[in-house]
């Protein structure tokens, strides 16, 4: 008989795991100009992650951020803008489902929009979208869910909770076996 | 040395005999009403004993019919736990029609996820649009990259191109 409440215990600690792990994320757009030069200068930090394949896609060796915006999301409803001097990346979310955020992004140069688009944004995977050709180099758009810093912060400070760990383990297994 | 009472028990029990039994019987102050007691007291004990014996047997049904009673019981327990609805066959099939089920759900949902279908572990884009008047040349695709980190990449082709002016922060 006491095996129901401590099922029930373990399942609430799974649960809120699960919600608390989703809970705080946040979303960084960019207006990213990039272009082969002599000396690159070093990727700016918030592309780090996607450095080889930005190199790889587009055959630039320097990637500059004019423009950008680190938006926390706790509806999935909020709009933000991410500005340069002469661009303008308009993001309107539009919701929250299973894989991401369900946006609309309009690229402005000054008050003309250049570029409209509806996008499923994945936590799992980066927009990247090719702009215009600007001189010699190349307007990029990047789009990426990141961790809350501050839920980031937390979850290093504080010891890993080994069924936390174990529930992401399965859920990792499971989107690998998935086709 | 025996004590008065010992004596008097052996002696109401018959077992006095020669010197000891006339030392007794003189010793008695009133030997008629002795014997009137012992004649008594070996009624009662003839009767006890004709009484015991048949306590004994009734005892002995007394036990059958609890061993009956128990029997019963137990067949009765017994036949109620084998009339439950969980058989061992049903309990069989129940797990064979609940795999059956499982199987069937996970194959529907495996065939719902089409090969060529994108996957929602990547960024959809479900439209995209330029200017046609400012780009009419302007074309659209859309790819992932072949890199780990699942990269969505719009790819537009034919935007007009800017000045570099236009790359300041």
């Amino acid at each position: 008989m006491q095996l129901r409440p401590l099922l029930l215990a373990a399942f609430l600690v799974l649960a809120l795991s699960a919600v608390s792990a989703d809970a705080a994320q946040a979303v960084w757009s960019g207006l990213v100009i990039a272009e082969n030069v002599p000396q690159p200068a070093p990727i700016p930090p918030e592309l780090t992650g996607l450095e080889q394949t930005l190199k790889d896609l587009f055959g630039y060796n320097q990637f500059e951020v004019i423009g950008q915006s680190n938006k926390t999301l706790k509806t999935g409803q909020e709009d933000w803008l991410a500005n340069s001097k002469y661009f303008g990346l308009h993001v309107d979310a539009r919701g929250e489902n299973d894989s991401g955020y369900s946006l609309n992004l309009k690229l402005y140069k000054e008050s003309d929009v250049l570029l409209e688009t509806d996008a499923n944004l994945s936590k799992s995977s980066p927009l990247v979208i090719k702009g215009p050709q600007v001189g010699s180099g190349q307007l990029l758009l990047v789009l990426v869910v990141k961790d809350d810093e501050q839920a980031h912060r937390r979850r290093h400070a504080e010891p890993a909770n080994p069924i936390t760990t174990a529930w992401q383990r399965l859920r990792r297994a499971i989107h690998n076996a998935l086709p | 040395m025996k004590t008065f009472e010992e004596k008097w028990t052996a002696w109401l029990d018959g077992q006095l005999s020669g010197k000891e039994l006339a030392e007794f019987e003189s010793s008695l102050p009133d030997l008629a009403a002795a014997e009137a007691e012992k004649r008594d007291a070996q009624k009662l004990g003839a009767f006890l004993k004709e009484q015991l014996t048949t306590q004994a047997m009734s005892n002995e049904e007394f036990f059958s019919h609890q061993l009956h009673e128990w029997i019963a019981r137990e067949s009765a327990a017994r036949h109620r736990s084998t009339s439950t609805w969980w058989t061992i066959p049903r309990l069989v099939w129940s797990g064979a029609t609940a795999l059956a089920l499982f199987v069937i759900t996970t194959v529907l949902l495996m065939s719902q996820h089409q090969p060529g279908e994108q996957s929602e572990y990547l960024t959809q884009i479900l439209q995209s649009r330029v200017d046609p008047a400012a780009n009419p040349n302007a074309t659209i695709s859309i790819f992932e990259s072949k890199t780990d980190n699942k990269v969505t990449v719009l790819w537009t082709e034919g935007l007009q191109s800017l000045p570099a002016d236009y790359a300041a922060k």
